[in-house]
């Protein structure tokens, strides 16, 4: 389980996360939901501790951050973080290099997934491409916890269909994923729970099935109540 | 991806009432071999553990068994199967009742326009409707 308790950020004067606090299980899917500029990415960053804290404690399995914690958990930024110049085949390389949870048989079965060939160069790559690449990346690594930061954003349909069913394959099986979005409408059926996030605050987290099941609403439902009442 | 679930009803729901009405209609036999949770939940494009509780509700409706380590297999036992036809039969009829209420018909009225209905689409669909 992914604890994050009482975090608190400011840039400047602006505070960004004022308190949140939420849990993320193994083996579910957890989207953190909330409008551009809510914190999502933020909340993100402080997990992978690439942003320091004002206040706030992040448990991974009920241990705190340290070198050995973050090789059970990998990030999935927005965009892909490898050299344009280099090609699949050199990322994974440079992957291989830099983490020990490197696993090419999976990287391999990946790019077979999503149809890439490890020839082709990154830069020349469509949207859609990229962000299957950055998927393979971090999906080939073999950690308990994924973070993703908007894995669906701005890439067509049948790209988004192909990167959601990753999502009920065996290569996420018994992890915990934690996902950013602001369109949960194509994924509502793919995720265990729900954090809505509203300045820098969690409004409500909840049970998908439980909500459906207790009050017949769907998550969109909910977002409607609490971003626009 | 999802389009058959409706996004305000629970959707493991969605999946026992999908394969009960697989089960009335033949397209699953009885004793058949059910495909693994994984696979289903990649096919219908939605949440694992979703797809672990319908199989659970499946159980203890004893639609389902599992001897062992092999895969789930439909029932087949007779009474539990035409318990599912009866209880589909009778969920459609509530539905269609309460939408024709409304509107204020007699069940005489009902009932002709049922069977007409019925004997023109059986016919047009070449009768293969028995």
């Amino acid at each position: 389980m992914i604890e994050v308790r009482q975090l608190e950020k400011k840039y400047k004067r602006k505070k960004v996360l004022n308190g949140i606090s939420f849990t993320a299980n193994k083996g579910e899917i957890t989207c953190l939901i909330g409008t551009n500029g809510s914190g999502k990415t933020t909340i993100l960053k402080a997990i992978m501790n690439l942003t320091p804290l004002e206040k706030g404690e992040i448990f991974i399995d009920g241990k705190a951050l340290d070198r050995e914690t973050y090789e059970t958990i990998a990030f999935i930024p927005d965009a892909i973080t490898m050299m344009p110049s280099m090609t699949i085949q050199g990322a994974m390389e440079f992957m291989a290099e830099f983490y020990i949870s490197w696993n090419q048989e999976r990287a391999t079965e990946l790019l077979n997934f999503f149809k890439l060939s490890s020839r082709d160069k990154i830069s020349q790559l469509s949207k859609g491409n990229t962000m299957k690449v950055n998927m393979v990346l971090g999906l080939a690594l073999d950690v308990d916890y994924l973070l993703m930061d908007e894995p669906f954003s701005g890439i067509d349909i049948f790209s988004r269909e192909q990167i959601a069913s990753v999502f009920t394959s065996n290569l996420v099986e018994n992890r915990g994923v934690l996902i950013t979005t602001h369109e949960i409408s194509d994924i509502e059926h793919l995720i265990d729970k729900a954090v809505l996030i509203e300045n820098g605050k969690v409004v409500t987290e909840f049970n998908a099935e439980e909500m459906r099941e207790e009050s017949g609403k769907s998550v969109v439902d909910v977002m409607r109540e609490v971003y626009q009442p | 991806m999802s389009e058959m679930f409706n996004q305000r009803e629970p959707v493991y729901l969605q999946v026992v009432r999908n394969f009960k009405e697989k089960v009335a209609s033949g397209e699953l036999q009885p004793g058949e071999e059910m495909p693994s949770r994984r696979e289903l939940a990649n096919t219908l494009g939605i949440n694992p553990n979703t797809v672990q509780r319908a199989f659970k509700r499946m159980e203890e409706e004893n639609l389902l068994y599992t001897e062992g380590n092999m895969p789930s297999r439909v029932t087949e036992d007779q009474s539990i199967l035409g318990q599912v036809r009866s209880e589909l039969m009778l969920d459609a009829v509530e539905h269609f009742i309460a939408a024709v209420k409304p509107i204020g018909v007699t069940l005489k009225e009902i009932q002709d326009k049922v069977e007409e209905q019925y004997l023109l689409e059986a016919s047009q669909n070449g009768g293969d409707n028995e």
